[in-house]
Order: structure tokens, then sequence, then C-alpha cells
């Protein structure tokens, strides 16, 4: 027997319960009606309950492993996402600004004079061949690196010297090459330029500052070694490595190469109107695209910029 | 450039492991991309001597025995009288001839390290079983030669000989980054590489003695247009009694340029090439009695001058040139004969008959040199090391030692004359600083002692008094001017990874942050975290195609001159064309309904130049959506409301791709900065594209947003909250079609200003306009609330009515 059946009995059996009344004594009567009366509210109230769930659990299961319920219609997912690459460059500027240096951004178009007089590239020297420009047909120039942005970032914060005794600025920006773009190549890519001027400014302090940037990023102390190298605007010139991080899967073995550094060219700082006498600094800038791959794991730098949705909702 | 190995070692005193060295190399002379060991390559390759070639009737192909040594002849092939019988199908083949025997089990050099390494077995061929095979020169991948197997010098190798000990390819060839030596020509020769390694070792240098001239002739034979484009021409003539023009062997010096990335030619130019790859002076040998012959003269008549209108060379390769003005040219009386720097020409090439030898050792204007290059595509060793700028200080040296080597090569040749002429004179830079200079920029703590010596190593000349140091540089450093030259050196040499690392003294000061950065970080925010927007990023480099195809006119686009292919030509001026090319991809893909954005700059030649003199650039939101107008007034509604600016629509006429009536001009304090609404059906179509899209394109750099970002935003109109409750009433008005929608609201949202303490929260519920009726109804939800009491039904009552009689001059009726 059920107990919605024992109780459906009880029920029954109290009605025959109740006929002894009419033997009691009339003092007797009223408190043992009362009694089976609240009991028979009990067995009803619990009735109700066992029906009301035995009714419900006829419910028949569904598909929990089914995306959407049968005959409905799939859910259009609305999920907003942001490009990997854009959310990396504000990352990144916001480590530098943390460190101190104010962000400007770069421009995408620029001239002669920014992409190489004022960087100290002699007028036709081979050197301007190194960066793959593009022109447009008035001669201007879709920056080949985000140095471009020195000049700028040099004079707009050059009271800085005078108010704080030290310009720190960092320029995050779209650069344009002409290559053949592949899976480790695109024409068009980002990059962060890092710029520092002050009277006591050393090569010791560069390379502490980007190895710093490089430890916040990846939060682990880095080993960093470099390479000489040339760039017109930096004198000394160097390539920067940093030892591969464990969250990369390093193993203190491999090198990653991010870019190239120097201390300013004392003929870039006089273009800008800062005395080379008086003052040194030092300058850096490397990819951006190439940290978010080696983050991600991605293996198509041509990803980037095709706007397909299956690669930009992985993010 | 390729290094060998070797070559250095022959020049350097070097005690360390060769990882450790390369090492070196890397983090304090030149980036290394790659080095070689070649042992392992030429691995059981030996000297045979063919003693018998005998030809296989019917094809191209000899029998041949081989001696290699008795040892290998008894193990390989005992069957064969001794020797080792090779089927070979090269013609040079004879009997007598010491060639390269690849032996049976070891790797073609050619395939070794490829995917498909082959290796040698004995195997029949026409019936004759074949122990390994005889080599030429490209399967031994020491050129691209396969005319015939290579023949090796008896005095040098005999049979059973390891190929690679006579030829010296136990070796490692390091592959360095020529970038990163642009300012540097000394070190494209193994000479001036020598000497930066022994500079990195601490070990001071000297380069193997070149010869001295006795006596040199007058320059008058030699013209030179103008001091520029040439500051030292030399030259020698040399009689060769024999010429020879193959070179007979290959040998040391054949496999020594093999290693270096180039090729034999014929024993003269060779030899020029090897003192190139030396010590980075190019050089050029001319037929002296063809060089009279073009110039119609019998004195050496040279000339060194620009190329002139509508001239013409056929170069050595065979190709006719039209030269350009900035082209630099030898002449022989007046008439081309090479394209200076970068190739000779054809009417004075050297040959078999060559009698008589004009050398040629010079240095011209990098920068003529390098438009050169450009204009007619040369990428020459030659020329690689000219446009760093060769030093003049070598021609003279290098044209003595090659000018001996050439008349050695034929039996009574002889050196008859030299000629020279410098333009500019030799100038030796002299850069005077302190010790304090070095180790303040450094950041090092260098002692004086411990510069000089670093310094004097590789060639300079250091006089210390006190703490000033007078630094000398060598004639061959082009490169050094400046006191920062001097400490790059030092500190380059001493090893920067040595310096100490310290951290600049930052001021406590709160940095700036461009405000476009944090424009456009909120618009992400608002777009991808609220509205489920997905950003993208397309290139700033559009077809005219895709401009034409959104009535854009491509005029108005700064051109790229130099672009990669017709879908990059033109710089972009509005986002959304790049959005749309992208939306059809996205939905074969089966995405549906997806909203794409990209936030970045635009240009155009119409927006004019900046006070820079350069185009002025404007940052843009580009966002396409599915659906109509409303749609997207939607998420401007949001971007207004978060930002807390205050945007209006007014009605546009006319549009490249926007539809007119179903679009609006969005307008920022009396400014338009941008359109939004829907995309023309027409342009559409061009996309292949057949559901309503619209858009916005909007202007955001400017004031309009940078004052409202996260750090600086605007209050709220905000709602207050009342302790009393809200009321709800629905309200439907008939008006004419005619009536703008807002008027209405404006007018219901006007009657609770004239109401003390009101707020009434007001939302549209639903438009409707019956077919072919003349009017609408507008229906609206409203939840009115007091601040400071409980609404009686009486006062909701008076509150519609008051709204009823508002709106009567509109001629809205309640329904």
């Amino acid at each position: 027997m059920s107990k919605l059946e024992e109780l459906k009995l009880e029920l029954k059996n109290l009605g025959q319960e109740y006929a002894k009344i009419k033997t009691l004594r009339e003092s007797e009567r009223k408190a043992f009606g009362e009694q089976v009366n609240r009991r028979k509210q009990e067995l009803l109230a619990r009735i109700k309950a066992l029906e009301e769930e035995a009714s419900s659990a006829k419910v028949s299961p569904i598909d929990i492993t089914a995306p959407f319920a049968e005959n409905a219609k799939p859910f259009t997912e609305a999920t907003g996402t942001k490009h990997p690459l854009t959310v990396e460059l504000d990352h990144v500027a916001e480590i530098y600004r943390q460190m101190g240096f104010n962000v400007i951004e770069a421009r995408q178009l620029d001239d002669e004079f920014h992409m190489f007089d004022s960087l100290n590239f002699p007028a036709g020297h081979p050197a301007r061949d190194g960066y793959d420009t593009f022109r447009t047909t008035e001669g201007f120039i879709p920056p080949a690196h985000t140095s471009t942005m020195q000049y700028r970032a040099l004079t707009r914060f050059r009271d800085h010297l005078e108010k704080y005794g030290q310009i720190a600025v960092v320029v995050p920006g779209r650069v344009f090459r002409n290559e053949d773009v592949d899976a480790t190549h695109e024409h068009t890519f980002y990059q962060c330029e890092g710029v520092f001027v002050s009277k006591t400014a050393t090569l010791g302090q560069l390379l502490a500052t980007w190895k710093n940037f490089f430890e916040t990023y990846y939060g682990q102390t880095l080993n960093i070694k470099t390479q000489p190298g040339f760039f017109p605007f930096t004198e000394p010139s160097l390539e920067f490595q940093i030892e591969k991080p464990a969250s990369l899967g390093g193993k203190g073995d491999g090198w990653l190469e991010m870019g190239g550094c120097g201390m300013i060219h004392p003929n870039v700082l006089k273009t800008a109107g800062i005395d080379p006498e008086v003052y040194k600094g030092f300058a850096w800038g490397g990819g951006i695209d190439r940290l978010v791959m080696l983050k991600y794991g991605i293996n198509d730098v041509r990803y980037f910029e095709s706007g397909k949705l299956e690669f930009l909702k992985e993010f | 450039m390729l290094i060998s190995l070797n070559e250095l070692k022959q020049l350097v005193n070097i005690k360390i492991s060769d990882e450790e060295l390369f090492k070196l190399i890397g983090s304090r002379l030149v980036e290394i991309e790659g080095v070689e060991d070649l042992t392992p390559k030429y691995k059981k390759i030996y000297v045979v001597k063919v003693t018998s070639a005998e030809p296989i009737e019917g094809t191209h192909l000899h029998l041949c025995k081989i001696d290699a040594g008795k040892t290998l002849n008894t193990e390989v092939d005992p069957e064969h009288d001794g020797f080792i019988q090779v089927v070979c199908g090269a013609p040079n083949v004879k009997k007598g001839m010491l060639a390269a025997w690849i032996a049976p089990g070891a790797i073609v050099p050619s395939t070794y390290g490829t995917a498909e390494p082959f290796e040698i077995s004995a195997r029949p061929l026409r019936g004759f079983t074949s122990f390994g095979m005889l080599a030429a020169a490209d399967e031994l991948a020491l050129g691209e030669d396969h005319e015939g197997i290579i023949s090796l010098d008896p005095e040098t190798a005999k049979p059973g000989d390891l190929l690679a000990d006579v030829l010296d390819l136990n070796d490692k060839i390091i592959e360095v980054e020529n970038k990163s030596l642009t300012h540097r020509p000394d070190c494209f020769g193994i000479f001036g590489f020598a000497r930066e390694v022994a500079g990195i070792l601490g070990q001071s240098f000297r380069a193997p003695g070149l010869p001295q001239a006795d006596a040199w002739l007058k320059d008058e034979d030699i013209y030179i247009e103008s001091p520029e484009i040439c500051p030292c021409y030399t030259y020698a003539i040399i009689n060769l009694k024999n010429p020879l023009a193959k070179q007979p062997y290959f040998d040391r010096h054949v496999a020594f340029l093999a290693k270096s990335g180039m090729h034999s030619i014929s024993n003269i130019v060779d030899l020029t090439n090897e003192y190139m790859l030396l010590t980075g002076q190019p050089l050029h040998a001319f037929d002296y009695d063809k060089f009279l012959a073009v110039g119609n003269t019998s004195e050496p008549k040279i000339g060194v001058r620009l190329a002139r209108a509508d001239e013409k060379l056929v170069l050595l390769d065979g190709k006719e040139i039209s030269l350009v003005p900035t082209d630099i040219v030898i002449c022989s009386n007046d008439k081309p004969v090479a394209l200076a720097g970068a190739m000779g020409g054809e009417s004075t090439k050297i040959d078999e008959s060559t009698k008589r030898v004009l050398l040629e050792s010079a240095t011209f204007s990098l920068y003529n040199l390098r438009k050169t290059q450009m204009a007619h595509g040369i990428f020459s060793e030659a020329i690689t090391r000219f446009t760093k700028g060769q030093p003049a200080v070598n021609c003279e040296r290098v044209l003595l030692a090659v000018a001996q080597e050439i008349a050695n090569v034929s039996e009574d040749g002889k050196v008859e004359s030299f000629g020279r002429k410098y333009t500019t004179p030799l100038k030796k830079e002299v850069v005077t600083l302190t010790v304090k200079d070095i180790n303040d920029l450094l950041g090092s703590d260098y002692s004086k002692e411990l510069i000089a010596a670093t310094l004097e190593n590789t060639g300079f000349k250091v006089e210390i008094e006190d703490s000033t140091l007078t630094v000398s540089a060598p004639l061959w450093r082009t490169d050094i001017h400046i006191k920062e030259d001097i400490i790059e050196e030092v500190g380059r040499l001493l090893g920067f990874d040595n310096l100490p690392l310290e951290y600049p003294m930052r001021p406590f000061v709160c940095p700036e942050v461009d405000s476009m950065l944090l424009v456009k970080t909120r618009f992400r925010e608002i777009l991808s975290d609220q509205l489920g927007a997905n950003e993208v990023l397309t290139y700033s480099f559009v077809s005219k195609a895709l401009q034409e195809k959104v009535n854009e006119s491509p005029e108005d686009s700064y051109q790229i001159a130099n672009s990669i292919s017709p879908e990059l030509e033109c710089f972009r001026q509005s986002l959304v064309p790049s959005l749309l090319d992208k939306i059809r991809e996205n939905k074969k893909a089966s995405f549906s309904d997806f909203t794409l954005y990209e936030l970045n700059q635009i240009t155009k030649k119409s927006l004019g130049l900046s006070d820079e003199k350069v185009p002025e650039l404007q940052t843009h939101l580009g966002l396409t959506a599915f659906g109509d107008f409303y749609k997207v007034k939607r998420i401007l509604s949001e971007i207004s409301k978060q930002f807390g600016v205050s945007l209006q629509l007014k009605p546009i006429e006319e549009s490249s791709y926007f539809e007119p009536f179903h679009s609006a001009a969005v307008v920022a304090n009396g400014r338009q900065i941008g359109i939004i609404g829907e995309i023309k059906s027409t342009v559409l179509k061009r996309f292949k594209l057949e559901e309503t899209i619209s858009a916005i394109e909007l202007d955001i750099s400017g004031e309009t947003f940078e004052k409202h970002t996260s750090i600086n935003r605007d209050k709220r109109s905000g709602i207050k909250l009342s302790k009393f409750p809200s009321v709800s009433r629905d309200i439907t008005l008939r008006v004419n079609e005619t009536v703008p929608y807002v008027d209405v609201e404006t007018r219901i949202q006007g009657t609770f200003k004239e109401i003390k303490n009101t707020i009434c929260v007001l939302k549209p519920t639903s438009i409707y306009q019956k077919p072919m009726s003349k009017t609408k109804n507008l229906s609206f939800h409203l939840d009115i609330t007091n601040e400071e009491k409980t609404l009686t039904s009486e006062e909701i009552s008076g509150i519609i009515e008051k709204i009823t009689n508002n709106l009567k001059t509109l001629g809205a009726e309640v329904v």
C-alpha cells in the first residue's frame, strides 16, 4: 500500500471514528469533534500535496545534452568580442602607464620628415631601403615603424624635461611594410615604441626598463640578451631578446627576439630641440602581433585582419 | 653573407669552443642567421684516380675503373682487378684524371639535410654494377655546374684522400644578417670580420700583408667627372703570355668561393672575387685589348662619369639596359663599357683569348649605386658591398695584390703599369671624449686602460691625457664620426650584456594617455561587452573597385604608389566599405545576425593637411548590422547614453552608400560627425547581400567623445527613486502620419515638467499604421511617480487630461 492509499484509508476510517461522537457525553463532544477535524484537515493537506507531486512526476525527461529543445529554433549567439590585438595594445599601454609612461597614439599616414629625416637617416641613404616603405603618389608614407612618432613624442613632452626632469612616452600604433604576406609576414601590423630622455639616462637603464616591462607582462623574472644592431636613429643600437617565459613553455633555454633599441642619436634629440650635450635618451620598439600570437598559439598572422568571425569569436 | 669558420681560425687565435664563439659573435658583432656544419655532408667522399674509361656502346655512359687506394678498392669492389667499377655519364671523364667519388653508403651532398636525402649504393646500370658515383660540382653542393665531373689537382690530392681534407670542407659556414652591418663596409670581407672577432676576444689583430706600389703612373689617363661619384679609382694593366680562361682544377680556391656562395667563372674573375671576399674590396677585370678597341684608342683613356640621356649598355649577362642619369659608367675614351660597381659590359668581357687585362679597383658613391641597384635590379656581391660605402683605403693595396696574382697565373705574365686617382683625400676621423662620457652613456664603470686596449685591438689609436681620450679611427672605419660611435664600439666589444641593469628614477606624476585611446577603449566596452558586437580590424588600404562599389571617388584617396596589389591601392576614406566586404564571407561560414565594427584611422585628400603638412586623419567608428535604420539607431542611442553625449539626427538627402530617406546625419554640437542608416540596396547588391543592412560611420575624433571617457564622464539625467508607489497607465494616441514621433513624445514629457515633483518614465509600446490609412496610432506605457505622496486616481486622471490637452495642437486624440 502506498503512502497515499494509507492516508486515504485513514481518512475513510476517520469518518467512522467521528460516528463515535454520539456515544460521548455532551461535555466531551466538542473537544473530540475538534480533534477529529484537525486530523482530517492534516490528512487532506498531505493527500493534496502527495497527489500534486504524483501528477508533476509525470513530466517527461529532457535531453540535457542537446543545445536547444526539440522543435525549438537554435539560439542566435550575440556574444560580443573585442579584437585580440586591440585588447593587447590596451594591456601593453596600461603596463607602461603604470610604469610612469605617457601614452600617445601613432599616425597611420605620415611624411618623409618623420619617417626618415627626423630620425637621422641621411637623404638618399641606402638605410632608407631597409624598411620596405610604402609611399603615396604625393610622397606621404604609411609609417614602417612607430619610431616615426619619436619626433612628436620628444617635442610634445619637451616641457616635461623642465617640469619633471624626464620625458617618458610610449606610442602604440599600426605600421606598414611592403612585403609579401604569408603565415608569419603581414604588410599591416602593430608596434609599440618607447622613448625616455633625462640627464642621466644610460644603456643599462634602457635594458632594465624593457626587461621590467616583459617581466610585468609575463609575470616572472626573465633573463635578457642583446645583439648589436644598426638603426640610424640610435647609437649604440641593439636587438633585444628575452628568455622564453614559462607561460609559453619556456624551460630556460629558448630566446625570443622582441625588437630593436638603443641610445637616441644626438642628431635626433637636436632635431627635436633637445640639447644632446645636456640630455641623453633611449628608445625601443617591438611588435605586438607576435606577442598575441605567442600568447594564444596563433600560427598564422593573416587571421588578424581577416575579419573572420570564427577566429574573432575565439577571444 | 657567408663566412668560413676555417678562414677565421687562420686569422685569429680562437681558443674557445665554436658554440661559444658563435654566441659571442651574435652578442657583440652581428646577428648570426644560421651555422651550417659541412663535415657530416662530405663523409665517405674520396679522391680517386680514373684508371680506365671505356664508352658503353649505344649510350653516353662510360664504364670506368677507379683507384681509391688499396684499402678502399678491395673493401668496396673485390672483383675488378683491384679497382672499383663505376659507370659515369659525364662527358669529361677520362683516364688519368683525379675525380671526386661518392662511395656506396654516402649521401649525395646536394640532397643532404633535405626531405629526401639520396643515399648512394652499388647498383646495376646497363648490365654493369656501378659502385658509387663520380660527382659534378652541383652534386657536391659546391656550385651549379653539372656539365662534367670535377677534376682535382694532382699536386694537392692523391687517391684515397678524403675530399673534405683536400678542399677544406671540414668547415662551418656562418651566415650573418647583412642588415645589421649596413654601416660596417669593413666587415664585408673576412679580414675585417676577423679583426672584429679578435677585438671581441680581447686580442690585437694584424691583417695579412698586402703589397705596396713602388711606382705609380700619373693620373692623367683617368678622367673622373666629379669627386662625389668616385672618390678613388685605381687600375693595373697585366700582360698574360698564356691566357688560361678556365680553372684547370677544382681546388681550395674554388671551394672557398663555393663556401662563400659564389661560383667559379674563370681564373681571372675568380681571383678578383676571392680577394673581394677576403678584403671587402670589389674589383673588375676588363679585356684590355677590347677596352682599347671599343674606345678606338691606343692609350688607356679611362673615364668615370654619369650616364647620359638615351645611352644603352649591354651587360655581361647579355642583357641590354637603358641607362638612367644617376648610373655611373666606366668609359673607354668616353664610350661606356661597364656599369660602375654593378656589372661589367659585354664588349670588354674576359674570355679564353684575353691576353691583356685591365684590372679596376675603385670606390663609387653609394647613393648613386643604390639607385642603380633599384633601377636595374642588380643584387651582386659587389654592389652589396659598394652600397655600404667601401672605404677608399683598400683600393690600391688590393689592386696590387690581385694584379700580381693574375700575372702569376700565366708563365711570364707581368704587371705592366698602374694608375690611380684620388678625387677625395683619405681622412682620418679623430674623436675626443672622456672616460666619463663613455661610462655615463653605457651605465658602466670601465677604466681608461681597458677602454684604450679594447679600441686599439680593432685598429683605433688612442692617446690618453688624464681622463680624456683622443681616438683616431682607422681609415677603413668610415662610420666613425661622433662620441657615441666610439662609445658604441667600447660597449659592444666589451659586451652590452655585461652592463649593470639599473632602473631610471621616476617622478610621482600621473602619466597622460591620449584621449583617443581611452575613447576607443570605452567604445569597445559599450559595443562588445554590452551590445554584443564583434570588433574587427581590416586593412587601411583598399581597392579602387571597393571604393567604386560604394560610390566613393578613388581620386579623393591617397594612392599607394608602390602597392603590393590592386587590392591595396587606396588609403581608405571610411570604414563601412571594408566591413561590408567582410559580411558575405561570414554569412557563408553560417554566422547570422552579427554586428561588425572597427575603430580605426581614415583620411582623404579633401580633409586637407594638418599644421605639420601631413594629411589630416580622423578616427572613425564603422559598424554594420543586420536590420533596418532603427537597429543602428538603438546602438547609437546606447553610445550617446553611455558617453553622456547629446547626438542629434538630421535627415539627409544624399549620400554615397547610405539610403537617403532611410538614414540620418549624426550631429554633435552643431557639427555633422557621421551618418547612420540603411545601406542602399544597389550597393548591397554589389556585395551580393540580399537582406537589409544598416551601418554607422562616425568620426569619433575631436572633442565630442574625448570629454566623456572613463576618466571624465558626465552626470546622468538619472531617475530619482521615490518611496511612494508609481502608477502605470497605457495611452494610445491617433495622429496624422506626418507628425514626427519625437513631437508627441516631447509633448508628453513636457507635460510632466509642468507638474511639481512628478516624474514619468515613458516607454513606447507600439507604432501602428493601418495600410492605406493617413493616421497612425502611437501607444505608450507611462510609469508615473510623485516624490512626496501616493497619487490618487483623480490626480492621475488629471494628468492624463493635461497630456491630452497639450497634444491637441498636434491634432492628436486619445483612442
